[in-house]
């Protein structure tokens, strides 16, 4: 479904990705994690096509799609829901779902799409025609979640989509997600802060650190569990002892319980 | 008899606001959307008078004349931001962005200004219609035809646009774009291409106000700089690039450029304007229907 080949971004000189090989099957759910500033949005971007790539290959359905703009990558079924829910704020919230099936394979099945988001998320069908900008974050991440539903993306592109949320929301976003996954067989990129919600629901994981992939799940582990454990034993610190090779440092060892400090920290 | 002198004033002046809130609204499509101010807005109606001119002198009443500058203005438009604007918009050093734009379309104003004055000349031209020197009578208050007739088309075509934005795809796709231009992206809205309509548009529906304008108003190549100043402070009293504030800052500047004459003589009619304008900004600085700054 997308494949991702020595990919590297560079923003006026400073690399942000270099080498990034990365894979995600028809069908799959992969998670991207590392800490923040690791280029986790970045590559999300370089996949839908708002940053350009410097150097290596991105593929959609075997097709390499360097030349083709966000819109057009849009338009073949890449639905990417941004770090920072970007509703559109001045246009209803009807209007933002709409717009999410704005290309042409969507178009026609709108209504059922409609009727379906709906039913997933209720509380916006109480919002309808309240502007998207007026809604609380849970509801606006509720809505860019909808949004991107609306395509009927073959591929969906999530960044942090629990960002800033309270465990309440988070529990039923992922809930959500984990629900449309097994009902519809999408195929899922998740970016995420907190690992541990992640690991429980993706097939395969990646830890991306300082524009590198320093652990990739899907080859070192051939199983769900396997490379799962080895991501979060790796990411007790989000430090160096990530990498599979590592030895935990101090602060790992200590903590008996593993986790994710950023996850629970600052943001 | 005061009453129905000021009800006097209040009509005249409603009447050529619609005009100016036509010119308005094509400016505020371009801001909201591309961020772009154009200078050279008033230059676009100029020749859009002159095409209703034409379109007359072929026998055609430049009412309909009016609407039929939309097609070849809004080509027009789409060509100029393909061909110019749209190297300096989207993407790149914010900056240095605006410092082209700017420079690009004020360089567009003079060059338009000056090519006209070359070809067409400086004399001023008008176009004679039955219903310029004609009125309907409504109780004490007289309404000139000419302008009775530009005002309700200008309301049509607002209304046009206004239905095009909130029923269509393409319209609410325009908004997206002029909401978050990336997020726009993502759900596959090609966002060069609603720059390309919005300035499109916008030049289309200057271009028809100019055309109802010419039924009442001398066409000149200099035409623009009466105007121009007055289509900026509807957008900005509207709040910068609100559609339905830029709407209601023209029917604003018409009435008090209308008023300003109950007490001052016409050659300072914009001292009103002008006063209100600073009024506004002191008192409601985002303008009429702008929203406050927004919090991220
Ligand atoms: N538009 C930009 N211009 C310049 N540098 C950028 C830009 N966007 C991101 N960067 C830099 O690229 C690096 C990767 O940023 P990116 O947003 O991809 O990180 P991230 O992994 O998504 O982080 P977070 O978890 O905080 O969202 C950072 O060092 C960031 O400062
Ligand atoms: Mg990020």
């Amino acid at each position: 479904m997308l494949s991702i080949t020595g990919l590297g971004v560079t923003y006026g000189g400073l690399h942000a990705l270099t080498g990034v090989t990365l894979e995600v099957g028809a069908g799959e759910f992969v998670t991207l994690v590392g800490p923040n500033g690791a280029g986790k949005t970045t590559l999300l971007k370089a996949i839908s096509g708002t940053v350009a790539a410097s150097e290596g290959r991105v593929a959609y359905q075997g097709r390499d799609v360097a030349r083709l703009r966000a819109s057009e990558r849009a338009a073949l079924g890449i639905a990417h829901v941004p770090e920072g829910r970007r509703v559109f704020p001045t246009l209803t919230v009807r209007e933002n779902l709409e717009l999410g099936s704005y290309r042409r394979a969507a178009r026609r099945r709108r209504t059922e799409s409609l009727a379906t988001v709906l039913e997933l998320f209720p509380i916006l069908r109480e919002r309808e025609r309240q502007l998207a900008g007026s809604l609380s974050g849970g509801e606006q991440q509720m809505l860019a979640l909808g949004r991107g539903l609306m395509a009927q993306p073959e591929l969906l592109l999530l960044d942090e989509p629990s960002q800033g949320l309270g465990p309440r929301i988070v529990e039923q976003i992922f809930e959500t997600i984990d629900r449309i996954r097994r009902e519809r067989r999408l195929t899922i990129l998740l970016v995420e802060q907190r690992v541990v919600e992640a690991l429980e629901l993706c097939d395969r994981g990646y830890v991306l650190e300082t524009g590198r992939v320093v652990l990739d799940g899907g080859r070192e582990g051939s199983t769900f569990t396997s490379s799962a454990s080895r991501i979060r034993e790796a990411s007790r610190c989000g430090r160096a002892c990530w990498r599979a090779s590592h030895r935990p440092c101090r602060d790992c060892s200590a903590r008996s319980s593993g986790g994710w400090p950023i996850a629970s920290g600052a943001r | 008899m005061v009453v129905a002198e000021l009800a006097q004033y209040v009509a005249t002046g409603l009447l050529v606001g619609g005009v100016y809130a036509l010119m308005s609204i094509g400016l505020a499509l371009i801001f909201g959307v591309m961020r772009v101010v154009n200078f050279a807005q008033g230059d676009f109606m100029m020749l859009g008078m002159y095409l209703t001119y034409f379109y007359a002198l072929a026998g055609v009443d430049p009412l309909l004349g009016a609407l039929l500058t939309i097609p070849p203005f809004f080509v027009l438009g789409w060509i100029v931001h393909r061909g110019l604007l749209a190297r300096v918009t989207g993407g790149g050093d914010p900056q240095r962005q605006m410092d082209a734009q700017l420079i690009l379309t004020l360089g567009l104003s003079l060059v338009i200004t000056n090519a006209t004055t070359m070809i067409l000349t400086p004399t001023p031209r008008g176009i004679r219609t039955a219903y310029a020197t004609q009125a309907f009578t409504v109780g004490p208050i007289l309404l000139n035809e000419a302008r009775s007739y530009a005002f309700a088309m200008a309301l049509v075509l607002a209304a046009a646009l206004w239905l095009f934005l909130t029923r269509t795809d393409a319209g609410r796709a325009l908004r997206a774009a002029a909401d978050d231009p990336e997020a726009a992206s993502y759900q596959g809205i090609d966002v060069r291409a609603m720059h390309g309509l919005a300035f499109g548009a916008g030049i289309a529906l200057v271009a028809a106000a100019g055309g109802l304008l010419a039924t009442y108003y001398p066409i000149e190549p200099s035409v623009a700089v009466n105007f121009i100043v007055l289509m900026f402070v509807a957008v900005v009293l509207g709040g910068l690039g609100s559609i339905p504030g830029a709407f209601v800052g023209g029917l604003v500047i018409g009435l008090v450029q209308s008023l300003t004459l109950l007490a001052l003589p016409f050659q300072l009619q914009n001292t009103g304007v002008f006063i209100v304008f600073l009024l506004v900004l002191y008192l409601r600085p985002q303008g009429l229907f702008g929203r406050r700054a927004r919090t991220v």
